[in-house]
């Protein structure tokens, strides 16, 4: 140890470091990295091995050659981009600087305790987005507007149903038959591009962070866990293609 | 003159959906605008490949994946943001969604129409081509974003250190 910090306490933030890391969705491999970088800026060697809801750490002492391990659980937090970029820059200002653990737990508690955007604008930002996305698609005016309103209404169910811890397979079925239902609005109007709106709405669902994140832990050697966000992010598809098929089935008369 | 207009809007429309979808995942506020950025970037590549190249999707969404992946390791330096916070979301605009949509409505479809083998085949037919294409493309963007991360480590491992600024 290169610090007066003692080595359980320092053991200690690195796995809590590592879970919070992996519980807002970040990359296997840059878990990995960002833990052990801290651990050499404290004379400690890191080691561990990443499940999906697991990280089993070892961390031996070089000097002393004591050696702590603990298998520590991933809480599943929601995504955060922010959590991500500046964990990672702290594990690096760690490293730099040589930081004392008293600052460090500080800055920690800082980043993750930090407000998220709030969830009004970030339904609006994915209610445009969602419409540019169906004129991307070819779709008209009308099916744009319908979009929005579409998206506002499924996200707001689904923030509100995630909220209350309601199972995630279950609020992402939820929101895509609703959001997809309330586009079929569209279908009233004859010269509309309603198969785009419907198409469209639930796109707001696609779990891009677990489908990318697997497909790089895969790629960098991770395969278990890579195989295991594939497979989480291969079911809620699933689950939104349940949501657009109830809607489906009631209106494909009108869409044949 | 309607031909630039079309690939700027096409990048314009990519942009807020961008913005919006990379919302969702809580990026730090610095890096939006290289996120409008890189979404406007990958798809108008896209659209002008598919379209005055004569590109399939699946090898039009590759190269606009590639440019998106390139991209997000020149900005992430310049806001010390790690790859996937600025390409995942701007990747998500060039998802095939109208293919994956066509593929749940085909199944459907096929499903409705077992006893009636000539309807039967043009939905099986429907969902294997829809199925094929998306699969592919979201193959084909995964891969392209990430070929950096592959080629560059180094780079890409020490985007987010501040150190060098000093």
């Amino acid at each position: 140890m290169t610090t007066d910090d003692s080595f359980n306490s320092v053991c200690d933030f690195i796995a809590e470091y590592a879970a919070h890391l992996m519980g807002v969705g970040v990359h296997t491999s840059r878990v990995v990295r960002n833990s052990k970088r801290i651990g050499e800026a404290f004379g400690v060697k890191v080691q561990m091995c990443a499940f999906y809801n697991n990280i089993m750490i070892s961390i031996t002492d070089d000097e002393t050659h004591e050696i702590y391990n603990k298998v520590i659980g991933i809480s599943s937090h929601s995504i955060s981009f922010e959590h991500n970029s500046e964990l990672s820059a702290l594990s690096w200002e760690i490293y730099d600087y040589h930081l004392p653990l008293n600052t460090i737990k500080e800055k920690y508690r800082k980043i993750v305790e930090a407000p998220r955007i709030h969830p009004l604008f970030v339904l609006l930002l994915v209610g445009f987005a969602n419409a540019s996305f169906c004129r991307l698609f070819d779709g008209d005016g009308i099916s744009m507007a319908i979009v929005f309103s579409a998206t506002l209404i499924g996200l707001y169910l689904k923030q509100q149903m995630l909220a209350k811890h309601i199972n995630s397979f279950i609020v992402f079925i939820v929101s895509a038959f609703v959001a997809s239902l309330a586009a079929s609005v569209s279908l009233i109007f004859k010269d509309t591009t309603s198969s785009t709106a419907i198409a469209t709405s639930v796109l707001y669902l696609v779990p891009g962070v677990p489908l990318i994140n697997g497909m790089i832990d895969i790629v960098e050697g991770h395969v278990l866990i890579g195989f295991s966000r594939l497979t989480e992010a291969a079911l809620l598809i699933m689950c939104i293609a349940i949501g657009l098929s109830f809607t489906l089935i009631m209106v494909k008369n009108s869409l044949i | 003159m309607m031909t630039i207009l079309n690939v700027i809007f096409d990048g314009l429309f990519a942009a807020i959906a961008g913005i919006g979808f990379g919302a969702i995942s809580d990026p730090p506020l610095r890096a939006f605008k290289m996120i409008a950025i890189l979404s406007a970037l990958g798809h108008a590549c896209r659209y002008c490949l598919m379209h005055f190249l004569g590109f399939d999707i699946a090898t039009a969404s590759l190269f606009g994946a590639i440019a998106i992946g390139f991209g997000s390791m020149w900005f992430g330096k310049k806001v010390y943001c790690p790859l996937t916070v600025l390409y995942i979301p701007a990747l998500l605009p060039m998802i095939p969604g109208k293919f994956a949509y066509n593929m749940v409505f085909s199944l459907l479809m096929s499903l409705q129409t077992v006893k009636e083998p000539g309807m039967l085949n043009k939905y099986m037919e429907a969902f294997f081509s829809n199925t094929l294409v998306t699969c592919t493309v979201v193959f084909m963007l995964a891969i392209g974003a990430t070929l950096p991360i592959l080629l560059f480590p180094k780079i890409t491992f020490s985007i987010t250190r501040h150190k060098n600024k000093f």
